[in-house]
C-alpha cells in the first residue's frame, strides 16, 4: 500500500512537471528565430531574407498552443524530442547523448564521494565535538562553502591552470585526442575533470559535514545513545550503529535531491571551465530559445529528480520503519 | 560553546586576509603569451571558431551552424571589403551589368576544385538553382531579386525580377559548391557536408570536437599568393586562452586591450575600425518621438565623445549622423554636410529645438505644454555591455536637461522581438555598415515599414517618406557608379537632416593579430579587408599575408 501510494503521488507529480515544462519556455519573450537573428545581428545588419531562411531551417512551430502540447505529449512518450534549434541540424537526443557521460561522471562521482566523505567526516566531528577535530573541518568546510561556485572555479582556473600549469584550462579532453574506450582516452577524460570536480568538491562538501554534524549531535543526546554507552558497547559501535544510522535520514533525503540533480549537471562550473556537460548544455539552450533542446533536457531533469526522489522515500521506509504508516 | 564563537571569528579574520593577499597576487601577476611550440611557423593559430563547447563537423556553407572555416573552403563571385563595399572579382572574373535587370558574370577560368574537377559556370548556374529549389539555404535572399539563370559558354547572366542593380552585390555573396558531388545530395537543407570539397584557398585537415586544422589547397587558383601551409582553430577561444595561447588572428573583443593582449607578446597588435553606428532608435509611430525637432534636440544634447569613450573603453570614436564608416567611406561622404555629418552637443541648440518640439525646463525638470514631466524609457539586450555603458552615459547627460531615462534590458532575443515588434519608445541599435545601399534601404525602405505591434524585419524605428522611397527606387536603376554616389549623398542628407535614428559611436571590428609569423595584416593605413574571421574577408587577408621570416624579419 506504501509503495502504491508513493507511486500514484509519483506519477501525478511527473504529469504536473511535464506539463510545465511545456509552457515554461513558451513565456519566454522572444522566438528561437529572434535569438539566431540577436546573434547575427552582432556581426551586421540582417536582412529579411535572411530571417526567412532561419525560420525555415529552424521549422519553428507553429499552430495553435494546445496542437503544440498534444505533439510535445507524443514526443515525450516517443522519446524522440526533434531536432535541436542552436544544434541544427543536429537531434535533441544526439546533443543530450554526448553531453550526459560528461555530466555523470564528473558531477555524479563527485557527488557520490562528496556526500561518503562528508557524511564521514560529520559523524568524526559530532563524536569529537569541541576539539580540533570538530573545529577544523567544521569551520573549513563551512567557510568554502560560501564562495559561490563560480568563484572557486575562476580562482582555481587562474592559479592551478594558468600560473601553475598543473591541469588543463578547458575542455573535457584534450585537442588532439578523440573520444574511444581507450584507457588513454579515459585517464585524459580524468584529468581534465581534476579542476571542475575539485570545485564542486570544495564547494559541496561543507554543506554534508555540517548536516550530518548537526543531526548527530542531536541523535547522540537520546537516551538509546546513553544507554549503549552505559552498555559498554565500543565507542565506534555506538558512533556509527546506534547514532549515525538514524542521523543520516536527513542527509540521505539532501542525496537523493543532489543525485537527481547531477543529471542537470552544474552550469556554472561547466560554463567556467568550458567542460561538454548537460549543465553547459542548458545554458546554450536558454540563450538560443531552443525549446526542444530545453524542453527535453528540463524534462530529464526533473524526472531524474522525481525518480531520485521516489527512491529515498522507498529507502526511508527501509530505514526507518515509522514512516511506512 | 563561547570559546569556540570566539574561534570562529578568529579563523574568519585570518581567512579574510588570506583571501585579500590572494587577490592582491592575482592583480599583480602579468599573463604571458606562450605559443605552442610545436606550431611551426607557416602554421597558422587562429581564434575563428567557438566551440559550443564542441566542434560538429558542419561544412555545409549555407547552415548558420556551420563551421567558420566553411567560408575558408567554398568562395564567392566577388569577395566584398565591407569597410568601403569594394568589390574583388574572386570566381567571377568580372561583373558588369549590361542594364540595371540583367547582372553578367564572366567566371574565371582554370579554376579547380579540391578534388581535381574543373570548375565551370555550370556550377554557378547549379548552385543558384540549389537555393532557388532550397529556398532555407537562400541565407543572404538572393532569390528575392533574381527572375532567372543562364549559363553561356564562360558567363552566367542573371536576369532580375525588376530593375534592381544593387541586387548584383548581393548575388554576387553567394558561395559556390561543386555541381558534381551536390547534385547527388538527397537533402541539401540538412546535409553536414562532413568531407568539403571547394575551390578555395584551404582544405580540411584533421578534424576532432576541440580543434580542427585546414591545409592549403596546392591546386588553388591564386596558390601563389597564398603562403601559410596550415591553420589551427581550437575550441577553445576564451579570452584567457587567447592572450596566453601564442594566436596569430583572433576576432575578440579584449578588454584593456594594450595590457592583455598587448602586454603579453610585444608582435601583438590589434586593429578596431569601424562597422557600424550604435545609435538611438526612436520609435517614430510613438508620440512624441514623431517629431524631428525632439530628435534634433536629442542629438544636440548629447556628448558623443564622452558617449564613444563610455561605451567602448576609447577603442571607438564618435559617429558621424549620416551612418558611413569614416574614414574608409570618405569618398562617398556628401561634403555639403558640414563636419563630416557629426552633429556636436551645442547645450544652447538643445534647449532651443526641444522648446521647438514644445518641451520646457522648469525648476530643473524638462517638462511638456501640460507641465508633465519628459521621461522615456531606452531598451538595449541584455549582456551587450558597450551598449548598456553608453545607456548609461546618455542617462548621465540628459539628467543635466532635466530628462529622466529608464532602461529595460530584455534577453538579446527579448530585445529582437521588442524593436521588431515596435515593443518600444526608445531603442540601442545599429545603423550602416557593410554596403552602402543595403545599409540605407534598410534603414529607410518604407516596404520594411510595419505598425507598432507587427513584425518589421528592418526599418525598426519605422520611417515612412515618399521622396526618400523615390531615391531608393532611383538607385535601384541605376547602373551608373557615379550617379550612385549623386543619391547616396543625398540619402546621407536625408539622414542628416531627419535624424530616423541618432548616431552615438562607432561600433568596433575586433581584430587582434601578431605579426611575429606573418606580415601585411590589412590596418588603417592599408585598409584592404575588415579584419574579421567570418565571411569573404578571411579570403582576402589569407591571399596577402606574408611568412615573415622569408623576409629576413
Amino acid at each position: 500500500m506504501f509503495v502504491l501510494r508513493k507511486i500514484g503521488l509519483f506519477l501525478l507529480t511527473l504529469w504536473a512537471a511535464i506539463t510545465l515544462n511545456f509552457l515554461l519556455p513558451r513565456l519566454m519573450p522572444g522566438s528561437p528565430t529572434d535569438a539566431a537573428i540577436a546573434k547575427l545581428a552582432q556581426n551586421g545588419p540582417v536582412t529579411d531574407a535572411t530571417r526567412a531562411a532561419i525560420e525555415a531551417q529552424l521549422g519553428v512551430p507553429n499552430g495553435n498552443i494546445l496542437e503544440q502540447y498534444f505533439s510535445y505529449l507524443h514526443q515525450v512518450l516517443t522519446l524522440n524530442f526533434g531536432v535541436s534549434y542552436t544544434f541544427y541540424p543536429q537531434s535533441v537526443s544526439e546533443m543530450i547523448g554526448q553531453a550526459f557521460p560528461y555530466t555523470v561522471i564528473l558531477v555524479g562521482l563527485v557527488t557520490v564521494i562528496a556526500f561518503v566523505v562528508g557524511t564521514l567526516i560529520g559523524v568524526l566531528t559530532a563524536w569529537k565535538r569541541n576539539t580540533w577535530l570538530d573545529a577544523l573541518p567544521t569551520l573549513t568546510g563551512s567557510f568554502a562553502s560560501t564562495f559561490p561556485y563560480f568563484w572557486t572555479a575562476l580562482l582555481l582556473l587562474f592559479f592551478m591552470g594558468y600560473v601553475l600549469h598543473l591541469f588543463p584550462t578547458s575542455g573535457a579532453f584534450g585537442p588532439t585526442a578523440s573520444p574511444a574506450l581507450t584507457w588513454d582516452f579515459f585517464t585524459n577524460v580524468l584529468y581534465h575533470a581534476a579542476l571542475p570536480s575539485l570545485t564542486i568538491l570544495i564547494t559541496s562538501l561543507g554543506g554534508w559535514i555540517i548536516g550530518m554534524r548537526n543531526a548527530m549531535i542531536n541523535t547522540l543526546g537520546d537516551d538509546y545513545v546513553t544507554f549503549a554507552e552505559a552498555n559498554g558497547l565500543r565507542g565506534r559501535t555506538v558512533a556509527i550503529r546506534y547514532a549515525a544510522r538514524n542521523a543520516i535520514l536527513p542527509n540521505l533525503t539532501g542525496f537523493g535531491l543532489a543525485l537527481g540533480g547531477v543529471v542537470g549537471g552544474s552550469v556554472l562550473v561547466e560554463q567556467v571551465f568550458g567542460y561538454p556537460g548537460i549543465g553547459f548544455l542548458l545554458f546554450n539552450a536558454v540563450i538560443g530559445q531552443d525549446y526542444p533542446l530545453m524542453q527535453a533536457l528540463f524534462l530529464l531533469i526533473t524526472v531524474s529528480v522525481l525518480i531520485a526522489n521516489f527512491l529515498v522515500d522507498i529507502m526511508y521506509g527501509v530505514l526507518d520503519p515509522r514512516t511506512r504508516r | 560553546m563561547k570559546n569556540s564563537k570566539m574561534r570562529t571569528r578568529r579563523l574568519s579574520v585570518i581567512a579574510g586576509i588570506s583571501a585579500v593577499f590572494m587577490l592582491v597576487c592575482g592583480c599583480s601577476i602579468q599573463i604571458k603569451s606562450e605559443p605552442d611550440p610545436s606550431i611551426p611557423d607557416d602554421t597558422m593559430l587562429l581564434a575563428a571558431d567557438k566551440g559550443s563547447p564542441m566542434f560538429e563537423k558542419i561544412f555545409n556553407p549555407y547552415l548558420f551552424n556551420k563551421r567558420v572555416a566553411a567560408s575558408y573552403v567554398y568562395e564567392p563571385l566577388t569577395a566584398v571589403n565591407v569597410l568601403d563595399g569594394t568589390q574583388t572579382p574572386w570566381l567571377a572574373e568580372e561583373v558588369t551589368l549590361p542594364d540595371a535587370r540583367t547582372i553578367d558574370y564572366s567566371i574565371r577560368q582554370g579554376v579547380t576544385w579540391s578534388d581535381g574537377e574543373a570548375f565551370t559556370p555550370a556550377d554557378v548556374v547549379f548552385t543558384l538553382n540549389l537555393i532557388k529549389e532550397y529556398p532555407t539555404l537562400d541565407i543572404k535572399g538572393a532569390w528575392q531579386h533574381i527572375d532567372s539563370v543562364e549559363a553561356t559558354e564562360d558567363h552566367v547572366i542573371v536576369h532580375l525580377k525588376e530593375e534592381d542593380a544593387p541586387a548584383a552585390d548581393v548575388i554576387s555573396q553567394t558561395l559556390i559548391v561543386p555541381e558534381h558531388i551536390w547534385k547527388d545530395v538527397e537533402t541539401p537543407d540538412t546535409f553536414r557536408d562532413e568531407d568539403p570539397v571547394g575551390t578555395g584557398p584551404f582544405t580540411l585537415g584533421n578534424f576532432s570536437s576541440q580543434q580542427y586544422t585546414m591545409n592549403k589547397n596546392q591546386d588553388y587558383w591564386q596558390a601563389d599568393k597564398v603562403e601559410i601551409q596550415h591553420l589551427v582553430l581550437p575550441a577553445a577561444t576564451s579570452e584567457l586562452d587567447i592572450v596566453t595561447k601564442g594566436f596569430d588572428w583572433a576576432y575578440a573583443f579584449m578588454s584593456n586591450v594594450d595590457g592583455t593582449w598587448g602586454a603579453a607578446n610585444p608582435d601583438n597588435k590589434n586593429w578596431f575600425p569601424p562597422g557600424g553606428v550604435i545609435s538611438l532608435v526612436p520609435n517614430l509611430d510613438k508620440a512624441p518621438w514623431n517629431s524631428v525637432d525632439l530628435r534634433q534636440g536629442l542629438a544636440l544634447a548629447l556628448d558623443k565623445d564622452k558617449i564613444a569613450a563610455a561605451a567602448t573603453e576609447e577603442y571607438m570614436t564618435k559617429a558621424g549622423q549620416t551612418g558611413l564608416m569614416l574614414p574608409n567611406q570618405d569618398a562617398e561622404l556628401n561634403p555639403d554636410i558640414p563636419d563630416q555629418g557629426v552633429v556636436g552637443q551645442d547645450k544652447n541648440a538643445a534647449l532651443a529645438a526641444f522648446a521647438k518640439a514644445g518641451y520646457t525646463l522648469k525648476d530643473g525638470t524638462m517638462v511638456d505644454a501640460k507641465g508633465a514631466p519628459f521621461t522615456f524609457s531606452v531598451t538595449t539586450a541584455n549582456g551587450y555591455a558597450d551598449w548598456l555603458r553608453a545607456v548609461q552615459e546618455v542617462r548621465k547627460q540628459l539628467s543635466e536637461f532635466g530628462i529622466n531615462i529608464t532602461v529595460q534590458q530584455p534577453q538579446p532575443a527579448g530585445y529582437q522581438q521588442a524593436i521588431q515588434n515596435g515593443d518600444y519608445e526608445v531603442a540601442m541599435g545599429g545603423m550602416g555598415g557593410g554596403n552602402v545601399f543595403q545599409a540605407y534601404n534598410s534603414l529607410l525602405s518604407s516596404e520594411f515599414y510595419a505598425p507598432n505591434g507587427e513584425l518589421a524585419p528592418s526599418n525598426f524605428e519605422r520611417y515612412r517618406n515618399p521622396d526618400t522611397d523615390a531615391l531608393l527606387a532611383e538607385y535601384k536603376k541605376t547602373v551608373d557608379p557615379a550617379r550612385q554616389v549623386e543619391i547616396s549623398r543625398m540619402l546621407q542628407k536625408v539622414v542628416y537632416q531627419q535624424l530616423p535614428v541618432i548616431g552615438l559611436y562607432y561600433g568596433g571590428l575586433w581584430g587582434l593579430y601578431n605579426t611575429s609569423k606573418f606580415t601585411g595584416w590589412p590596418t588603417a593605413e592599408n585598409p584592404y579587408a575588415p579584419p574579421q574571421t567570418y565571411d569573404s574577408s578571411p579570403l582576402l587577408v589569407f591571399t596577402k599575408l606574408k611568412l615573415a621570416d622569408k623576409d629576413g624579419e
